[in-house]
Parts: C-alpha cells; structure tokens; sequence
C-alpha cells in the first residue's frame, strides 16, 4: 500500500516555475531516491507530495487515489525532516506519541506503540527526555520515530542524514536501509549525496532543475547513462569527459570514463602524461594526471597503494568497452 | 589569589556607588519609621526635625495597619496588578498571534497597534476618564445614550415593542465611583500595555521554527493543537517575561489613580504612601517598608514561579 503517481504536475512561485511538467510513478514498497545538485527542487517535489505544498497544476495519486486537494494529515505519509522538527517542549516520548494522540487515540494504545517504536530504535533510555539532551543521532531517530508510529503507507525523507557526522550518517543509513527491508513500505527520500542514493535505493531519480534527467536503479545509472548529466553525477570520484579528436575517433561528440575504468600500464598505453596530485585513501589511490594531450586532466583510480609521486610519467590505458559515448546534445550513444 | 586584586579594586567604586545608592535611602527609610517625624506640628513643634529622641518603636507601623485604608491599598495593588497581568497576557498572545500572518496594511496596523505604549501615563489616564469613560460626555455616556434612544423606538413597534417595553433603560457607570475606579484603572492601563506584550510575543513568533508547524501538520494537528501544542510553550518565556517587568512596573502604578479619582476608593501602596507624606513622615515611611516587603513576596513568588521557565 504506497504507490505514489506524480501526473504532469508543476510548480512555480509567482512568475519562475520551479518543476516544469513532470511524471513519475513510485511503485509499492520502492525505495525512490531523488537526487540532483542543490536547489534542483527536490525538497520542494517532496514537500508537495507531503502536501506541504499547493500544485500549480497536474494531480498526484496514491494507490489510485487522487490526493491532490487532500490535506496533508489525510495523506497517510510520514515526513522525517531535515532538522529533526522535533517539539521542543515535549519529552520523547511525547513527540513520537504525538500523531497519535492528535488520532484520539487511547492513552494505552499510545504509550504501547510508543514503547515499540522506540525499542526498535533504541531510544527506551531516552524516553523521558526533551530533545534539547540528546545528541544529533538520537534526535533523528526520535523524528523516525515520530514517522513509524503513525504506520503510514510511505515515507518521506528530506536529506534526514545530513546534519550529522560522517561515522554516524553510514550508520544512519544503514538503518534506514534496515527498516525499509523490515516494513517493506515505500519510502521516498531525498538528498544530494550520491553516496547515499546508490547505497540505498531501489529507484534513483536524477533532477536538474526540477527536470527528470533519469530514472532507474542505482546500476543503470553507473552503466547507462542517459545523458552528460547522469554521467558526471553519478559515481565518485566524477566520470573524465573529452572532446575533440579523442572523441571523433570513437564516433561521439563527447567521451566520458570512470577513473576506476582506466588501467596504469608500463608503457604502451593510449594517453601519456605526468602525475599531479596522488590521493592516497588506502584502499585505491586516485591519480590527477596532466599533459595527456588531452584539454582536461584525466583522474584515475588505481586500486591499493600506488608508489607513484608527483612529476613521475605515467602511461594510461582505458578500457575501450566501458567508454561512454555522447552526440553533441549530450545524450548516450549506443 | 592575588591575580585578583586589581579587578576588585577596579569593581570598587561601582560596588560602593551601588551599595550608597541603595542602602542610604533604605536605611534613612528605616530610621524615619521608627520615629515620630511630621513636616508640620503647631503643638509639638519638636517633631518636624528627625531625631532620635522622638523614638516611637513600632508605633507608626501599628498606626498604619490600624488605618482603614492599608487593608484596601494592599487588596488593590493586588488586584490591579494581577489583573493588568493577565488581561495585557490574554489579549497579547490573541493580538500577536493574528497580525503575526501576513495581510495587506500590515505595516500600518502594526506601527498603530504598538502607539498605545508612546502615551504618557498621566495624558492616556486624562484620555481615558474624560473622552472615554464619561457618563455623559464621553464615549460610554454617547453608546450608552444611543442604545437607549434605539430601544425607545423599538418599543414602539407594533409586535415586538411589547417585548422591548420589558427592556430596563441602560444607566452609564460612574468610573470615578468608589466601586468602579479601580476597574478604570485596570482598563486604561491594560490599554497602555498591551502593546508591549503584543511587542515582545510577536518578535518571539517570528523566531517560531516553521518546520515543526509542517511537521505538526503532517502529524495531524489542527490550527488550534498547533497553537496549544507549539505556540504556547514557545510563547512561555516572553510571557513570563512580559509578567515580571510588568509586575514590577504596575505595583507603583501613581498617577492613573491620582487622575482617575484622588484615591477616592481606589488607593493602592503608593498612592497611601503618597497620601501620608503630606504630613506624617513617619507612618509614609513605614508604609514604605510594608511596600518593600509586598514588593519582595511578589518578587520571590515570581522568581520560583517564573525563574524555572527561564532558566529551561
Ligand atoms: N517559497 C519559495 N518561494 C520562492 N522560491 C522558492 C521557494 N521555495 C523554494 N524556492 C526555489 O525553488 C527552487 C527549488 O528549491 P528546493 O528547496 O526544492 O531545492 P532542493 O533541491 O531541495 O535544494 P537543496 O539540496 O539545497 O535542499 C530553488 O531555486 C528555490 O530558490
Ligand atoms: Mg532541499
């Protein structure tokens, strides 16, 4: 229960439009990721599903129903925000039985599904306590919190991660990622990561400028670029693009490889250059190689630890199969 | 220790000034309620100069809890002080909450709805009393006048004037009035201050974090569980605020009752204190020091009372 039809809507604020006509369909139980750089609109796509936010035109449905002039509390989604937008004067408990005792619920029934919630999300120890003592992570729990109670058909997630810690974000979303395989309910969650958006989802969905460049798993999106746009988002360190001759000779306007898809040979390799910056991480070491002949330094990703220093030539061989081709409007060839 | 001697030298002179400034009216305070002290006396003409010799122990404090009026002053300043409080609170949190949306012309109403607090004390008393609160010529007198002018058509209906003629003709209230002065008071004075309130809970809602709204929203919340879920505890600072400047301003209130009646019904600590020192130093004095310790209860009840949401 949770499929979620976005039909043509569009959004502007006075005169600019935000999200031209768009279409999408989030099916029951996916996890969609909306990823895109920032002020994309993706917090606001998010917000008017939630129903935060009026539609200038178009109708979303949830399972079949169009929910378009629906009040947001009659949704049945739950929306985990950036800043917690925990109650500050409520212990946690009383912010997480909060939806339900704004249901009528009965006291009982609350403090029960209060303490359930909170066991799955280890937070008994804090229950008698306002938000203003707990750490950052304990708050985004407590604001998960808030949204399971309810047992709504979908979650809504406003980059939930990007306050905290870079330790306890990997953890954070593991346990999303947890719950989601546990509740198989839909969740919709956005962020500008792209970390986050190929660990966690079921469905990435690429927007610039409130247009959907592409949708599709997290592996389409690394394999199949749709366009210039997917190709240099996706994958980390970003993909190397080309012009000109190189590109010519391959039949394309432009060319784009992964550094991970770019072999450091002895001698005898396509581009020769010199080694700039090496970024030693341990597990790869990431090569910033200039001179190539090519207008753009070209970044390669050499696994393990690579002895070479700065100045040192370096011989370069791409895997010609794993090129990605580009027309001159910037879509994938082939 | 001694890396803080030179700061304490340098505190000195503010510390002693403070310690002058208090403790030297406080204790002139003291002296003079304990002795017989009158600015005119044909018959004993030694008491108009303070001297220890006219020693009286506690005789000027037994003289003012015997007069009839510290009962009453005590009881006003009371209820005019709570009731200040508590209507400037009300209608503060109602006003701030409803101009705190966007309108048209909400510039304007806000600069008018906070002018009230510009005018002094003494001119919003004479404002209010004459053009307002007058049974004849003020604004009560005229509505007043009127409705009985419209009921008195009415009764001449041909159905319903049966039923109008049962209608008692509506009298204006005397606001000088022993019973009714007090209440002028109040009314002039929450007039006055309710900008303030309106001031400080405003600035405080626009700090209001609009994503819990959104969140209290999603969660099911009306506009009336937003407002007693997230407004109200977030307004509970400036309210708290707002009641002990105002409590300390309102327990001197002078020159509202001074205009509004002389006194006539209507005094509170102040006003007696006033009243006395136009002869008896001395029963001013001690009246003075029944002022402080109110002054001191009220305080201490505020702080336990007040100082655990500040301190949150
Ligand atoms: N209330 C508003 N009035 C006018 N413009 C707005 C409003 N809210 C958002 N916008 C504009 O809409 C665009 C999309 O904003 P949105 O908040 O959805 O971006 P985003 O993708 O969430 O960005 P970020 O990753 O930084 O959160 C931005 O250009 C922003 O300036
Ligand atoms: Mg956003």
């Amino acid at each position: 229960m949770g499929r979620i039809v976005l039909d043509n809507v569009t959004k502007s604020f006075g005169e600019t439009q935000v999200i031209p006509p768009l279409n999408l369909t989030i099916e029951d139980g996916e996890f969609a990721v909306f990823v895109g750089p920032s002020g994309c609109g993706k917090s606001t796509l998010l917000r008017m599903i939630a129903g935060l936010e009026d539609l200038t035109s178009g109708n979303i449905a949830i399972d079949d129903k169009v929910v378009t002039e629906v009040p947001p509390s009659k949704r049945g989604l739950a929306m985990v925000f950036q800043s917690y937008a925990l109650y500050p004067h409520m212990t946690v408990r009383k912010n997480i039985g909060f939806p339900l005792r704004m249901e009528k619920m009965s006291q009982a029934e609350i403090d029960k599904r209060v303490e359930t919630a909170a066991k799955s999300l280890n937070l008994t120890d804090y229950l008698d306590r306002k938000p203003g003592q707990l750490s950052g992570g304990q708050r985004q729990r407590v604001a998960i919190g808030r949204a399971i109670v309810r047992d709504p058909s979908a979650f809504l997630f406003d980059e939930p991660l990007s306050n905290l810690d870079a330790a306890l974000r990997v953890g954070m979303r593991l346990e999303i990622s947890e719950m989601h395989e546990r509740m198989q309910t839909t969740m919709i969650y956005v962020t500008h990561d792209q970390v986050e958006a190929m660990t966690m989802a079921d469905k990435i969905v690429v927007l610039q400028a409130g247009v959907i460049e592409q949708v599709g798993t997290p592996l389409d999106l690394y394999n199949k670029p749709q366009n210039l746009f997917v190709a240099g988002f996706i994958g980390s360190p970003r993909m190397n693009f080309t012009e000109g001759e190189e590109a010519r000779k391959r039949g394309a306007h432009t060319i784009g490889i992964r550094p991970e898809h770019i072999d450091v040979v002895a001698s005898g390799g396509v581009w020769n250059g010199k080694v700039g910056v090496a970024e030693h991480l341990g597990s790869d070491t990431f090569l910033h190689v200039h001179d190539t002949g090519l207008a753009e330094t070209i970044t390669v990703r050499a696994p393990g630890e690579v002895t070479m220093k700065y100045g040192d030539r370096i011989s370069l061989a791409p895997r010609e199969d794993l090129i990605h081709r580009f027309d001159a409007q910037g879509l994938r060839i082939g | 220790m001694s890396d803080r001697r030179l700061p304490r030298l340098l505190q000195t002179p503010a510390v002693l000034l403070l310690l002058v400034w208090m403790l030297v009216p406080l204790s002139m305070t003291l002296f003079f309620s304990f002795i017989r002290y009158v600015l005119n006396n044909t018959i004993r003409p030694e008491w108009t100069t303070p001297s220890l010799s006219n020693w009286r122990g506690f005789g000027n404090y037994e003289f003012v809890l015997n007069s009839k009026d510290f009962v009453l002053a005590i009881q006003n300043s009371l209820l005019i002080v709570c009731s200040i409080l508590f209507l400037t609170v009300i209608f503060g949190v109602l006003i701030a909450v409803l101009i705190n949306k966007s309108f048209p012309g909400q510039g304007i109403v806000r600069v008018l709805l906070i002018s009230p607090f510009f005018v002094m004390p003494a001119v919003n008393a004479v404002l209010w009393i004459n053009m307002i609160l007058d049974p004849v010529l003020g604004l009560q007198g005229i509505a007043v006048a009127g409705i009985n002018g419209i009921v008195d058509n009415l009764q001449t209906m041909p159905v319903l004037g049966g039923f109008f003629s049962l209608w008692p003709d509506f009298a204006p209230i005397s606001f000088r009035a022993t019973q009714t002065s007090a209440y002028a008071v109040i009314m002039m004075v929450t007039w006055q201050w309710t900008p303030f309130a309106v001031l400080i809970f405003m600035t405080s809602l626009q700090s209001e974090d609009q994503q819990q709204k959104e969140a209290a929203i999603l969660d099911g919340a009306g506009l009336w569980s937003q407002f007693r879920f997230l407004t109200l505890p977030h307004l509970g600072r400036p309210i708290a605020i707002v009641v002990m400047i105002q409590a300390i301003f309102h327990l001197s209130l002078y020159a509202e009752i001074e205009i509004v009646s002389r006194g006539n019904g209507n005094k509170n600590l102040p006003y007696l204190i006033g009243e006395f020192a136009n002869n008896n130093i001395g029963a001013a004095s001690a009246t003075g020091i029944f002022a402080v310790i109110l002054a001191n209860i009220v305080a201490i009840f505020l702080l336990r009372m007040i100082g655990k949401t500040l301190m949150e």
